[in-house]
């Protein structure tokens, strides 16, 4: 099918086509637009939406191990099941979802190449029903802090010139865009980036039809900016959506062995008091 | 109206928004976006004095932002420059429901952020 590193861990429409009535597998649809999954949907999938389900209800946290498990539950999600995760821009929630559920121990894991966009470009069902299906006993492990990076820990990465990732647009990253006329930018005080970021934004790891770009050129993109498969990487966006999309392009389709996602991000960096920052732009 | 039909109807809104589309004879032509997700509301308005008559809007984005967006266009016909100064986010509480709005205040309150700057740009522009 391809050529990645890891390509059990992405799946094709036709695969997942082929897989709507298998006991075996739940495809879970997580989008940014919060109302999507009710326009219509994957037969057969649930919702998991990433604001109001996978975070904590009080601190900025995601939601607690029992109550990981409490949703898996309900939703049918057995330890053994295979989870395929897919989602409206370009699957960026849906790599979210998929890097919150590997945080709390789940194996069985799957992105769909393209996502809701190239599903419904291809003609594919889109149904309103919500299914249900029997609860499950799901136990979920402790939490795997080797693929989740914090302030503390970027600091040091930046003290000891490690590879950071920022995903975000040119214009984020430069520090020109904080404010959109007559809208505030959500979260950040400040504009510009982590000291010693290269900049290399998410979009450019996938085609227009939303699919992954092949390997080879994959590796080229990051290699060029001096991310290499054997370092410790760290990525970063704004609130951590859109560097999970590139924490899985490097873990799963290239294979980088140590790659962690701050999802803290640029809404807890622009706000840090006293946390340094660089800007191309005055 | 329940839940489910609450839902239907944003859900109309946001597949047949009303009150789409240019206007070119408006008094105030403002842009309102969010660009950490996309959402981008166009809106038009034209006022008699200080009475909004007629609003209208084009944009792109979640369903929430068009549908909350086409359905505050519904309301606010007809307002004075005042009434629109004194809207919060309580009324598109009503219109989508308190819950919704939580679950994406700053989408849901798109539009209203627009009209409310569109206004005072029409209020300052005719002192």
């Amino acid at each position: 099918m391809n050529n990645y590193a890891r390509p059990d861990f992405l799946v094709e429409t036709d695969w997942v086509a082929a897989h709507l009535e298998d006991p075996q597998v739940r495809i879970v649809e997580s989008d940014e637009d919060y109302l999507l999954y009710e326009t219509g949907h994957i037969p057969g999938a649930v919702k998991i939406d990433w604001f109001t389900t996978l975070q904590h209800p009080v601190r900025r946290d995601f939601l607690s191990r029992e109550d990981f498990e409490k949703l898996c539950s309900a939703q049918g999600i057995a330890n053994d099941t295979t989870v395929v995760f897919y989602g409206d821009k370009n699957n960026w929630f849906a790599c979210y979802a998929f890097w919150l559920f590997e945080y709390y121990g789940h194996r069985n894991l799957k992105i769909m190449n393209g996502g809701r966009a190239k599903w419904a470009a291809e003609g594919r069902p889109l149904v309103k029903e919500v299914p249900q299906y029997p609860s499950t006993h799901y136990h979920a492990q402790e939490p795997n802090e080797a693929i989740r990076a914090y302030r503390d820990e970027v600091m040091k990465h930046i003290r000891e010139r490690r590879p950071l990732v920022d995903v975000r647009s040119p214009q984020e990253y430069s520090g020109e865009l904080l404010h959109m006329p007559n809208y505030p930018q959500e979260g950040a005080q400040r504009g510009g980036h982590i000291p010693g970021a290269v900049n290399i934004p998410w979009s450019k790891a996938v085609r227009e039809d939303g699919t992954f770009k092949p390997p080879e050129e994959l590796r080229q993109l990051y290699e060029s900016q001096g991310v290499r498969p054997d370092s410790e990487v760290i990525a970063y966006c704004r609130i951590g959506e859109r560097s999970s999309h590139t924490w899985y392009v490097l873990k799963y389709l290239l294979g980088y062995s140590n790659v962690k996602n701050y999802d803290g991000s640029w809404t807890e960096w622009g706000n840090l008091v006293g946390a340094p920052i660089e800007k191309s732009v005055q | 109206m329940d839940r489910s039909e609450a839902l239907e109807l944003i859900l109309d809104h946001y597949h047949n928004p009303r009150n789409h589309g240019e206007m070119e004879e408006a008094d105030v032509t403002l842009q309102g976006g969010n660009p950490g997700c996309g959402d981008i509301v166009n809106l038009f308005l034209k006022f008699d004095g200080d009475r909004l008559v007629e609003i209208t809007f084009t944009g792109t984005g979640c369903t929430i932002s068009q549908a909350a967006t086409s359905m505050l266009t519904e309301t606010v016909q007809g307002y004075t420059l005042t009434e629109i100064e004194n809207l919060d986010y309580r009324l598109i509480e009503e219109l989508l429901s308190a819950e919704l709005v939580k679950t994406r205040p700053k989408c849901s309150t798109l539009g209203l952020d627009t009209l409310k700057t569109a206004a005072r740009q029409y209020q300052h522009s005719h002192r």
